[in-house]
């Protein structure tokens, strides 16, 4: 078995079924009511597929990035429950890499924002904080 | 002639983002020698981080079983942070590594002098692992 860390060098038991991805599925609301960013991710299951849907603060209200398939990725080679998720959005003028992982029931999201125009802009990283609608309490 | 820039969220229209001083903001706060907070650690030991230029790489070495493994260095995409640190912008970096076996997309940022790496690896050959995140915390090398 190839290993780039010692971490990666594992006994592998065999795998019952796909990965378990049941916390990540819902709908999360950013921490953060005056974000100028994503404001709402909504992460689904169809036929073993996992998907998501950003909706992102405008001036105009907010804006439907549509929906896009997620990779999702455990806490350990060994285990099978989702952690956290990567995902790609072309947004034609610009790329936005998603990368998240829960930590402590929340999600913390990155962006990483590439921008493919002329228009100068510098590409930027930022982080923000969501927790999951629930109905609970 | 001004331009109209396209968006997909308000924060694509930040006056910070047209700024030049925002593409070189505190790149020293990230260049160096970084060690693993954690001297038992099973993942990442340490990171390297050099600039020549506009241009940073990122050199990784990976805990070994009894040695060191040296990573294939990588190019750094240079982010700018948008988040603020003691009222400064610094840069963040992305950074690929392709083992054939396995790919790591990792972004790397400083928090209050500690350089945190979360790397996102995934598994190309049939080994039966999953693919997993993790996260590293490093101190600067004095």
């Amino acid at each position: 078995m190839e290993f780039a860390q010692i971490r990666d060098r594992v006994d592998v038991r065999p795998k019952a079924g796909a990965m378990n991805t049941s916390d990540l599925i819902g709908t999360w609301i950013n921490s953060n009511p005056n974000t100028s960013g994503i404001a709402r991710i909504v992460i689904s299951s169809s036929g073993g597929n996992l998907s998501l849907r950003a909706y992102a603060v405008s001036p105009e209200g907010l804006i439907d990035w549509g929906s896009v398939d997620i990779n999702a990725f455990a806490s350990t080679p060994t285990s099978d429950v989702a952690a956290g998720f990567t995902c790609l959005y072309d947004l034609g003028f610009a790329e936005a890499r998603l990368q998240a992982m829960i930590m402590k029931g929340l999600l913390v999201l990155a962006q990483l924002q590439k921008f493919k125009d002329d228009s100068g802009r510098v590409d930027y990283f930022v982080r923000e904080y969501f927790a999951i609608v629930h109905e609970h309490y | 002639m001004d331009q109209t820039l396209l968006f997909k969220q308000e924060r694509d229209l930040d006056p910070a983002l047209t700024d030049p001083a925002t593409r070189t903001l505190n790149a020293d706060k990230l260049t160096g020698r970084w060690l693993n907070t954690d001297p038992k650690t099973q993942g990442v030991a340490e990171i390297t981080i050099a600039q020549d230029g506009n241009e940073f790489t990122v050199s990784v070495i990976g805990a070994g079983a009894g040695e060191s493994i040296e990573w294939p260095r990588a190019k750094a995409t240079v982010l700018a942070n948008l988040e603020e640190e003691a009222g400064q912008r610094a840069l963040a970096f992305a950074a690929d590594f392709d083992f054939g076996f396995m790919k790591s997309e990792t972004y790397i940022r400083v928090n209050k002098g500690v350089l945190v790496i979360v790397l996102f690896n995934t598994f190309n050959d049939d080994s039966g692992r999953s693919n997993y995140l993790n996260r590293e915390f490093f101190y600067r090398q004095a």
